[in-house]
């Protein structure tokens, strides 16, 4: 069910399927890009980075407690 | 059904409503949401949320046939977007991706996006919309993707290239940065970068061409999880990675003030002695800079506010949190002479600086290095200044630097023909003023300087 309370825009809706087809392509030519410097011995050392990745954990701090 | 202390902001979503019951915010929900609510409790998608701490935690404490009642745990101080530093505002934008992919994968969906949807508490950017999780529907787009290009990914980009001043455009559009207006104003070249071009140019043009359609003859177009999944992961990806232009390095304030080592040490003791005696918990430090004399006190605090005009010194101050992991400070942006007002519908949805002040009610108040500022850069008057701070503090520490102090003396000779406009600064004046609603506890002169230190306790507090 949809509580409909504010508008998504149409224009919104539709346009999502080219997006996700552009961020497809960049997404794969990145990951390719990757595999090649790793192959090549190129990749850089992963800096310390402010934020972590995407993926939450199920049940993360579990294991911890 | 009208409920009085229902809260002025939680009118749009019908599945349920926020309101206050004796201070305390619970959450009512509605039968129509129940089917979500128990999925999303008994499957162990909030548990799970609670672990990772992403979303406010809450306990049931009543379940009918026509309502179920929440209360979500305590947060002391609610800070909204225009008030966060670039880093701030970016990891509430990743907060709220994580959370989309997060659902998509366990069969649920954000319906809405917006920036208000996540606050900052214990040192973390965290969602308190309990209530925006939906069931995923099978091959539909994400509902919420204008709406969080138009909170998150628009402001960060202008961010991006206009500065962090950008971000303050939230406070006057309170549903996001319009998308025709944020195309319009990004510099020629983000046409392209193929994924600015899709996600803001492209957008913009689909939803100028779609605005008109009043008979919903054009059909939205079927989106499968994956390229969902795409679209929330290269957003990710790019927000992930994106700096201001501007120089983003702060720290070397403090080698740029007039201050000498020793008269340093002794503010920060003397500052440490105060809180210690008047046994405060909670503070506001307005005009804290990076957070580095809110550091320096040794009493256990339970919340301090650092707040400062300067985007990158709050930004400086977010990133110290988190490398130390502190959970007791909140910073955020704040212009003094323009502190943020309260908008929204009746000007009743997002509260001002003050009236959140007032009950925040902190113990102290610190203004180091910042009277100065508002009386020679702002014009405002000791009585006026005075005033202001008692509005909500029942302490207040205060240094007052004396016409003769090199930042002082820069600031009157910047007045030029002005100048004899601000004879009135002067320490006299400064306490006659402050005298009409504090009374003086102790005052300490800084030595080897030109600054004062007071110690005020509000008049009216008892």
């Amino acid at each position: 069910m949809h509580f409909l309370y504010f508008d998504p825009g149409l224009g919104a809706m539709i346009v999502q399927a080219i997006v996700a087809a552009v961020a497809g392509v960049v997404l794969f030519s990145k990951g390719l890009m990757y595999k090649i410097k790793t192959l090549l011995g190129f990749s850089k050392k992963q800096e310390e980075e402010l934020f972590e990745d995407i993926e939450i954990k199920d049940q993360d701090t579990d294991n911890k407690q | 059904m009208v409920d009085k202390s229902k809260h002025a902001s939680s009118f749009r979503d019908p599945s349920g409503y926020i309101y206050t019951e004796e201070g305390v915010i619970k959450r009512a929900i509605f039968p129509i949401y129940f089917k979500q609510y128990n999925a999303l409790t008994t499957s162990g998608f909030f548990d799970s949320l609670f672990k990772n701490k992403l979303l406010i935690p809450h306990r049931e404490i009543a379940k009918t046939e026509t309502k179920i009642v929440i209360q979500p745990e305590h947060i002391p101080f609610i800070t909204y977007p225009y008030e966060w530093s670039f880093n701030m505002y970016k990891e509430a934008a990743l907060l709220t991706l994580k959370l989309q992919k997060y659902s998509l994968e366990k069969g649920f969906s954000l319906k809405d996006a917006t920036a208000f949807n996540v606050t900052f508490h214990k040192g973390k950017a965290i969602f308190i919309d309990t209530l925006s999780f939906d069931f995923y529907q099978e091959n539909t787009p994400w509902r919420a993707y204008k709406q969080f290009i138009a909170h998150f990914l628009g402001p960060l980009v202008m961010a991006h290239y206009h500065g962090a001043q950008s971000l303050k455009l939230m406070s006057n559009f309170i549903d996001g940065i319009p998308i025709k207006m944020l195309a319009s104003m990004l510099p020629f070249k983000t046409k392209m970068n193929p994924f600015l071009y899709s996600n803001i140019h492209l957008l913009a043009k689909f939803e100028d061409k779609h605005n008109e359609d009043y008979k919903g003859e054009s059909k939205a177009s079927a989106l499968s999880k994956k390229g969902q999944l795409n679209i929330i992961q290269s957003l990710y990806d790019y927000i992930k990675k994106l700096s201001l232009k501007e120089h983003s390095e702060w720290g070397n304030y403090y080698d740029k003030t007039n201050y000498t080592n020793d008269a340093f040490v002794q503010k920060s003791i003397i500052i440490d002695t105060w809180i210690e005696n008047v046994k405060a918990k909670t503070l506001i430090d307005v005009g804290g800079n990076d957070g580095t004399f809110v550091r320096k006190i040794n009493t256990n605090l339970q919340q301090a506010l650092v707040c400062d005009i300067d985007n990158n010194a709050v930004d400086f101050n977010y990133k110290t949190i988190k490398e130390n992991k502190e959970s007791f400070i909140t910073p955020f942006v704040l212009d003094v002479l323009n502190p943020s007002a309260a908008i929204g519908f009746q000007n009743k949805e997002r509260d001002s600086f003050i009236g959140r002040m007032q009950d925040f009610a902190p113990d102290v108040t610190l203004a180091l290095a910042v009277i100065h500022h508002m009386s020679l850069s702002g014009n405002v008057t000791f009585e006026m200044s005075a005033q202001f701070f008692a509005s909500f503090s029942k302490h207040l520490i205060i240094e007052f630097p004396k016409r003769n102090d090199s930042w002082v003396q820069r600031l009157l000779n910047s007045k030029v023909d002005f100048k004899d406009h601000f004879d009135w600064y002067c320490l006299e004046n400064f306490e006659t003023a402050y005298c009409t609603y504090f009374e003086v506890i102790e005052k300490k002169s800084i030595a080897n300087s030109e600054r004062v230190m007071y110690l005020l306790k509000t008049k009216h507090v008892k």
